[in-house]
């Protein structure tokens, strides 16, 4: 079963995306924010990540950073409320960049295409 | 040895030159609130006033952007009210606020008679069969016409309504861009029109043609700023509503799309139900904070509210396990500020820090004189404290860390500060909690 690391502070959001993704039958790992996130990067292997960028303490784009850093071969999914952030060159190093909506089709349909089933 | 003068044109003696009077009258406006009305009024008396420049009546165009259209015309009715008005600007003490008043005065009772007339004076700058007066202006030159009657090049409607024979068209200019036309006759004195008029009217025109530009670049610059704030303020508020929109979507959707354990389904709903609470605080804050215009700055006794604030029910169920230690001295100059307001600002950072503050810690709430100028309230916590980087985004809108939090208070604060003219200082180390430092102007007595 693939490993999904998702990283999300809002806490009615990561309690969808868990058990949406977990339906899709994946395995999921939640952390509410990057300092926590970074340490399971280093203990545990995940197939994916999906994160979130405005988050309490450090954010998204810091963390890819960090996780860069530590393993280079994780795809990263950035999903966000805010369309802004696209510019940043830091999230052009994520594999994916999805404005955050009610329905989970857009991100269901890009894991598939990243790490398949 | 030094000698002192005053930046601002005072007395003048007798002997000074009439031009020099006049000019250092228009210079006084560099010292008043921008007002283009009143500025261009004043140009418009210094060119017509009696034994001033030397011109009875001056007539304003103002360039819309594609039409040349008459705005005001002003100067005396007769030659008596002419000398009336210099004896007036030369008479001691007599400076720019008393020629705006004047001026105010009589460009009323002109309204009446003479506007709805001067409507029908308009030119299309765009149109190829330019007649004078606009020519100057399209022209960029001061033109000169006498003999009026029999000169092709001028408009016939134009010599109809100001039946004179000989006047000046002073094209006004700024950074190459023609913002309108000031016409000024001697229809009064009937004298001719001299080289030295032309000379004193150019740098009236002048300074005019500056006048109208800086105001257009300043109506410019704040519609600009408006915009700015309000792109972001939309930035802003439809990110903060996104989150509990996709949970609300979310959570429907997973209750609609597959049969629903009744249990599944009623946990749906309460989150649903918080996400629509949620949304309901942010938009109750965010009319909240768009509200805040304080018209009037009120003497504030801070003390009382300071007491009586601590004894509130929501801040006492906070504060059960902990401890607010007050200090406030009896003695605490008035601030400026607004009760209301003053009030809210303190419970808003009292309530964080209580919320950082762990059970059995401490809040202080202190108040004191700063210096002569300034009251000093203190609100510290003992809290984990903020790194640089989380102290940086304090005030950034929507930026919290609280699980409910709509990151929009601190920003409520800092407003309600500005606009008491105050200052804000925060001060903060991991491990070491989190003091606000606020500085409310002293109110000075009498």
């Amino acid at each position: 079963m693939k490993k999904i690391l998702l990283i999300e502070d809002d806490l009615a959001l990561s309690l969808l995306y868990e058990e949406e993704l977990k339906n899709e039958g994946y395995s999921i790992v939640v952390a509410h924010d990057a300092d926590s996130a970074l340490e399971l990067v280093k203990k545990e292997p995940f197939d994916l990540i999906i994160t979130d960028i405005r988050m309490p303490g450090k954010d998204g784009i810091e963390l890819i950073a960090n996780v860069m850093g530590l393993r280079k071969d994780i795809p990263i999914i950035i999903n966000t409320a805010y369309q802004s952030y696209k510019d940043d060159f830091m999230t052009w190093a994520a594999d994916a960049y999805i404005i955050k909506s009610s329905s989970l089709d857009e991100l269901k349909a890009k894991i598939k295409e990243l790490i398949g089933n | 040895m030094i000698e002192r003068y005053s930046l601002q044109p005072s007395n003048f003696n007798p002997e000074t030159p009439k031009e020099l009077v006049i000019l250092s009258i228009i210079a006084q406006s560099f010292f008043q609130p921008f007002s283009l009305e009143d500025n261009l009024l004043v140009i418009l008396t210094a060119l017509t006033a009696g034994s001033g420049i030397g011109f009875n009546r001056a007539m304003l165009f103002l360039n819309d952007g594609m039409k040349l259209k008459a705005a005001t015309w002003l100067g005396p009715r007769s030659p008596e009210e002419a000398e009336a008005i210099w004896t007036m600007l030369s008479s001691p003490g007599i400076g720019y606020a008393e020629i705006v008043a004047y001026n105010r005065d009589l460009v009323t009772k002109m309204v009446k008679d003479i506007q709805p007339r001067l409507k029908s004076l308009v030119y299309d700058l765009e149109s190829r069969a330019l007649s004078l007066p606009a020519l100057a202006a399209i022209n960029k030159e001061i033109i000169l016409v006498t003999e009026a009657q029999n000169e092709p090049a001028v408009d016939p409607n134009f010599i109809n309504f100001i039946k004179v024979d000989s006047f000046l068209c002073l094209p006004l200019v700024a950074q190459d861009e023609i913002l309108g036309e000031i016409v000024v006759d001697k229809g009064i004195t009937h004298a001719p029109i001299e080289a030295k008029d032309i000379e004193l009217a150019r740098l009236c025109a002048l300074l005019a043609g500056n006048y109208i530009y800086t105001t257009n670049l300043y109506k410019k610059v704040v519609e600009m700023e408006k915009m700015a704030a309000l792109g972001e303020m939309a930035a802003f508020v439809s990110h903060q509503l996104r989150n509990p929109i996709v949970a609300i979507g979310g959570f429907t959707t997973q209750m609609l799309s597959s049969p629903c354990q009744p249990e599944r389904c009623r946990r749906n709903l309460n989150i649903i139900q918080e996400q629509v609470k949620h949304l309901e605080d942010i938009i109750y804050k965010l009319s909240h904070f768009l509200k805040i215009t304080i018209r009037e700055l009120k003497p504030v006794d801070a003390r009382p509210i300071l007491l009586n604030l601590v004894e509130r029910p929501d801040i006492k169920l906070k504060a059960a396990k902990k401890t607010i230690s007050l200090k406030i001295p009896e003695n605490l100059p008035l601030i400026q500020c607004d009760p209301v307001y003053f009030e809210e600002a303190v419970v808003n950072l009292l309530d964080n820090a209580l919320d950082v503050t762990p059970d059995g810690g401490k809040v202080y709430l202190r108040a004191r004189p700063y210096n002569d100028k300034y009251v000093m309230i203190i609100i510290k916590d003992s809290g984990p404290g903020l790194d640089e980087k989380s102290r940086d985004k304090l005030f950034s809108p929507f930026y919290t860390t609280k699980e409910n939090g709509t990151g929009l208070g601190l920003l409520f604060v800092k407003r309600i500060i500005d606009t008491c003219n105050g200052k804000l200082e925060v001060q903060s180390k991991p491990g070491r909690g989190t003091m606000f430092k606020l500085y409310f102007k002293i109110q000075e007595r009498g």
